[in-house]
């Protein structure tokens, strides 16, 4: 749905409010109503969204994988380095350039563009696989 | 006045008879005197040159509840060691600076809408000095922390010989403005190639980070580092080193990206790239609002301060005066 990707991903308005936490010299604005509807409204992803709300896809396992590995390349981590969904980029060490090699990473390995501000939301590397998910999916659509 | 009983006022003897009172032994850190105006205050910490476990406890405990949980959610030895000499660069150097009235542990922080750590002054009890501004930067060999009065100050530090995963053209087209893609471009050697690139990255995180938007609400697109001769002719060529200034173009209608900003940039203990910004003072006569004053301090809090300005470990590269 083009008019989905077209705005959920580029959000430039002012938004609402929100818990602030720092990720790594990056500025993170996580939106605490944005996580709670993700969790608890899963019928919210067949509705059409307005330009407020973000399409979300948990993402599929194989898209984890491939986030992991790239993760770990980018970051140049041994292959022993456990790198899982629940790892915070914070605590592998990343810092903001490290950031954003694994966003180009991903970028290029996916085929999408993140936008700068989309990168807030990630914290952990199930973040950035689900927003990859939802970009492939808006990509797709 | 309420006087606060300082557990680091206590000499040793003290300290182990009432102990109830003491959490360790740490002495008195030396007070330093508030930056002026136009000047930027720097200390650092080399994690390295920690090796005393006992030491690093004794630094933890000087951390909030909140930071310490956060440290013990943090995986690997070395990660954890970090975090807590972060908190504690933060908190001891800030110390510092009201004459140290106000123990490291009581300092209280918030953050701005962009995520950016500030001070939080707090209403009676304790005295805090006239709004000092902080910004902290590490990488995994160095920790620093710049202090200002007044005037918003962001700081960047990277490893000198780090060398990006990703193609460095690649980086800059996706990352940097048009004609900062084309400067780097105009360097065919890789190596100058590659610290040109980190001197750009560590003066546009300074920025963004002194605006307190940081890289999310500053897209690095959107405003350009250049390197000006200080004949005033602009060169594509690499400039000799101090003969060029550091200046910023920003779109004259965007009202967040200013561009009434000075900037350093050093090289710190012959290992790392520093840089440095804060906002110009409007007052100062028109040359002199391009340089800052630069003091460096290396720290290892509680056991040794060491001045580093006016040594080989810090070579100004530009935008001291």
């Amino acid at each position: 749905m083009a008019s989905v990707a077209g705005t959920a991903f580029s959000v430039s308005a002012r938004p609402p409010p929100r818990s602030l936490q720092v990720f790594n010299g990056l500025s993170v604005v996580k939106s605490v109503s944005f996580a709670n509807q993700r969790k608890s409204i899963p019928s919210l992803r067949s509705h059409p969204a307005t330009s407020r709300f973000r399409v979300s896809c948990a993402a599929k396992p194989e898209t984890l994988e491939k986030v992991c590995k790239i993760v770990k390349k980018q970051l140049a981590l041994p292959e022993s380095a456990t790198v899982a969904g629940h790892s915070k980029f914070a605590d592998l060490g990343a810092d903001s350039l490290d950031t954003v090699e694994v966003v180009m990473g991903l970028e290029e390995a996916f085929g999408i563009t993140v936008e700068e501000d989309s990168a807030q939301s990630i914290v952990t590397v199930q973040d950035a696989a689900d927003l990859i998910e939802d970009l492939v999916c808006a990509k797709s659509s | 006045m309420r006087r606060w009983l300082r557990w680091d006022m206590l000499p040793l003897p003290f300290n182990l008879v009432s102990r109830h009172l003491v959490v360790s032994s740490l002495p008195s850190l030396p007070p330093a005197p508030l930056p002026s105006r136009r000047e930027a205050h720097l200390w650092y910490i080399v994690p390295n040159e920690l090796e005393d476990a006992s030491l690093l406890q004794d630094y933890r405990e000087l951390l909030s509840p909140c930071e310490k949980e956060n440290v013990l959610s943090i995986k690997g030895e070395a990660l954890k060691k970090c975090a807590i000499l972060s908190r504690v660069l933060v908190r001891t150097t800030l110390s510092r600076y009201t004459d140290c009235k106000v123990n490291p542990r009581l300092f209280k922080f918030r953050k701005n809408r962009f995520g950016k750590p500030e001070v939080e002054h707090q209403n009676g009890g304790l005295w805090v000095p006239p709004s000092l501004q902080f910004n902290i930067s590490h990488t995994s060999s160095m920790i620093a922390c710049g202090v200002t009065v007044d005037v918003p100050i962001g700081i960047d530090i990277e490893e000198k010989r780090r060398k990006p995963v990703n193609n460095l053209l690649s980086l800059a087209h996706r990352y940097f403005s048009p004609y900062e893609v084309q400067y780097l471009a105009s360097f065919m050697d890789p190596e100058s190639r590659q610290s040109e690139f980190l001197r750009l990255w560590t003066l546009k995180e300074a920025y963004v980070k002194a605006l307190g938007r940081g890289f999310s609400g500053a897209p690095f697109r959107d405003f350009t580092i250049r390197f000006k001769k200080s004949t005033d002719s602009v060169v594509p060529e690499r400039p000799k080193s101090e003969e060029f200034r550091i200046m910023i173009d920003t779109a004259s209608d965007s009202e967040n990206l200013t561009a009434n900003w000075q900037f350093a940039l050093v090289e710190l203990s012959g290992s790392h790239l520093a840089a440095i910004c804060m906002e110009k003072d409007e007052n100062m006569p028109g040359t002199e609002q391009e340089f800052l004053k630069l003091k460096v301090w290396k720290t290892l809090p509680f056991v040794e301060d060491k001045c580093m300005s006016e040594t080989d470990a810090v070579i100004n590269i530009s935008g001291l005066s």
